[in-house]
């Protein structure tokens, strides 16, 4: 039983610390971990391969896969691209407004597409724009990194952590509207806002060439008409049967995974290439991930944890919460938030068997682990997405440079969501 | 078919001798005066036994004016007019690098090499100017896919008269 624990454990936390170390890809070094888990689960009688493939979470997986593929029919067709032409000349190329409105395209983007995605196909349209208004890409870029990780807190589908949770704890896409939506459009406002004042220098500077942006093509700048409307369709279907998925009694990883067969069907394109675009390796991490957790559990190291933490019952439930939203948070800060979503869900499920009331602490980890990827460049994958693609231009984004921002959003944004959470715990959380 | 038309014809017969080079310690503020007083699109770069240690494109030296950001988009029709980017003048630190530091690697050829040879390395390697090199590696010539291309199709023509 102790030797179960130990290695099990042993196994997790060293591939985190080859995961954090980045000397192997995340993918390698988690399905590495999974097999060598199965193995010595098996040699010592804890684990079996039919637990492992039990422990994959095949909603998660489902939601990822048919969101990735239906971003992947649209991302060809240059519909980004189209939103960022249409926001710089909205914006008659003042730097104020051109910076509120990308920011809240990728915020709306990423509310149901993939972050990474979103900023992947903005940053580099608006590294085109602000060079041709003779602008610092940087305070565009980081602003749309961060806010994008803040508004993906806002859904089921907006970011991994939420798909993970909404699964594990059975929240629907409108339980997050509910209760995640309207905190996340505060702490979203504040932390632009405070954006918005920390780069008051650069957003002060008049543009050399404001009039060109209004030469941008918006027709020309959309690739395929015909599939992006299609997709779109498909995807404007697909968020209404989130809104009503638990009405159905259907899935949301079913709704995804209808809406990219419908779309495939509709938009017929070149599949190869759709399935170029789709991440594997995210969704290998993802069920490496869930087989190396379900080790941990068959081994008993929650069990372990629960014990522990049960120590803490004196605790109020308010405080709990907040705390695990800063101690989330600072751990998603400086790791990928994805390993540490997995790895709590069966603590908090332990919890709720031994009679503590879970319901807030769901969403004291969603927040904790969307938050805390602001923290710094590596938080998350977003920042590190603009930080390469910001090394190709003019005013590269170093690491200083992204935590001098970050880190005050983060705690801002953090701080903002306690504070709601205090607030709303008996009337909204704690239902 | 006389024998000597058999004979095949080699990059030395129709390379350009005299060649416009730029030594690998010049800046690139140099590299872009010799472009621009001889408009060539290739720089052979020589170290200092005249030897070949690579070559500097017109591209890399623009790519200095405009960074490689245009690559992300994939198609840029829609942008008319690209405003700031059109004035910008790089820095007198970027102007400053030394050659040696843009500079690619020479695709070259040997000068006893065969115009067809040539002509392939030039349409793989996607490149319009290619530098001719002796057996000893020393810069001798430069040849472009005009001089290959005039140099066969002359041949063309006594085939014809026959």
């Amino acid at each position: 039983m102790t030797a179960a624990i130990v290695l099990s454990l042993f196994i997790f936390a060293g591939s985190l610390i080859l995961i954090f170390s980045e000397k192997l890809h995340r993918s390698i070094t988690a399905i590495a971990a999974a097999v060598l888990m199965v193995t010595v689960g098996r040699l010592l009688g804890f684990y079996s391969e039919s637990a492992a493939l039990e422990a994959v979470d095949a909603n998660t997986l489902g939601l990822l896969l048919g969101m990735m593929i239906l971003v992947a029919m649209l991302e060809p067709t240059g519909f980004f691209q189209y939103l960022a032409v249409l926001a710089a000349r909205a914006s008659h190329g003042k730097p104020v407004r051109l910076f509120v409105l990308l920011g809240s395209i990728t915020t709306v983007l990423s509310m149901f597409l993939d972050n990474v995605t979103t900023v992947v196909l903005i940053a580099p349209v608006t590294i085109l724009i602000t060079e041709i208004l003779g602008l610092s890409s940087l305070p565009f870029l980081i602003a749309e990194a961060l806010l994008s990780n803040t508004g993906g807190v806002a859904t089921l589908v907006g970011d991994p952590p939420n798909v993970l949770i909404g699964s594990a704890a059975g929240l629907s896409f409108n339980d997050f509207l509910v209760h995640s939506l309207p905190i996340v459009a505060v702490t979203w406002t504040a932390a632009l806002l405070l954006l918005r004042f920390l780069f008051r220098r650069e957003l002060g500077r008049r543009p050399r060439s404001a009039r060109a942006v209004m030469r941008l093509d918006p027709a020309e700048s959309l690739d395929d008409p015909t599939a992006a409307r299609r997709v779109l369709i498909v995807l404007a279907g697909a968020i209404v049967f989130f809104f009503l998925h638990h009405a159905l009694h259907v899935s949301p990883s079913f709704v995804a995974l209808a809406a990219a067969a419908a779309g495939l069907v509709w938009v017929r394109p070149d599949l190869n290439e759709v399935f170029r675009r789709v991440e594997w390796s995210v969704l290998i991490f993802f069920a490496s991930l869930f087989v190396m957790v379900g080790g941990l559990e068959a081994a008993g190291v929650m069990d372990a944890t629960v014990g522990l933490l049960r120590g803490l019952s004196g605790v109020s439930p308010h405080a709990f919460g907040i705390g695990l939203i800063w101690i989330v948070a600072l751990l998603s800060a400086v790791v990928d938030n994805v390993p540490i979503t997995i790895a709590l869900i069966p603590v908090i499920q332990g919890l709720g068997e031994s009679g503590m009331n879970i319901a807030p602490l769901w969403w004291a980890l969603a927040f904790g682990a969307g938050f805390g990827g602001n923290g710094t460049l590596i938080g998350s994958t977003t920042n590190i997405i603009v930080a390469a693609l910001s090394e190709r231009t003019r005013t590269p984004i170093t690491a200083g440079e992204f935590n001098r921002r970050g880190l005050p959003v983060m705690l801002l944004t953090c701080a903002v969501a306690s504070l709601l959470y205090a607030a709303l715990y008996a009337s909204l959380f704690a239902r | 078919m006389t024998g000597k038309q058999t004979e095949p014809l080699t990059v030395k017969s129709c390379m350009k001798r005299t060649v416009v080079s730029i030594d690998s310690t010049a800046t690139a503020l140099d590299a872009a005066a010799l472009v621009a007083k001889h408009h060539i699109g290739l720089l052979p770069v020589v170290g200092e036994a005249g030897q070949l240690v690579g070559v500097l494109d017109v591209h890399d030296l623009l790519t200095l004016e405009l960074p490689d950001f245009v690559k992300f988009v994939s198609d840029v029709d829609f942008v008319h007019d690209f405003g700031a980017v059109e004035t910008t003048r790089p820095s007198a630190a970027v102007l400053s690098r030394k050659v040696e530091a843009l500079m690619e690697k020479p695709i070259s050829v040997d000068e006893d090499a065969g115009l067809l040879r040539a002509y392939v390395l030039m349409i793989q390697r996607n490149v319009h100017d290619m530098p001719v090199v002796s057996k000893g590696g020393r810069l001798i010539g430069i040849i472009s896919r005009v001089d290959i291309a005039a140099a066969i199709l002359k041949m063309w023509h006594k085939v014809e008269k026959k």
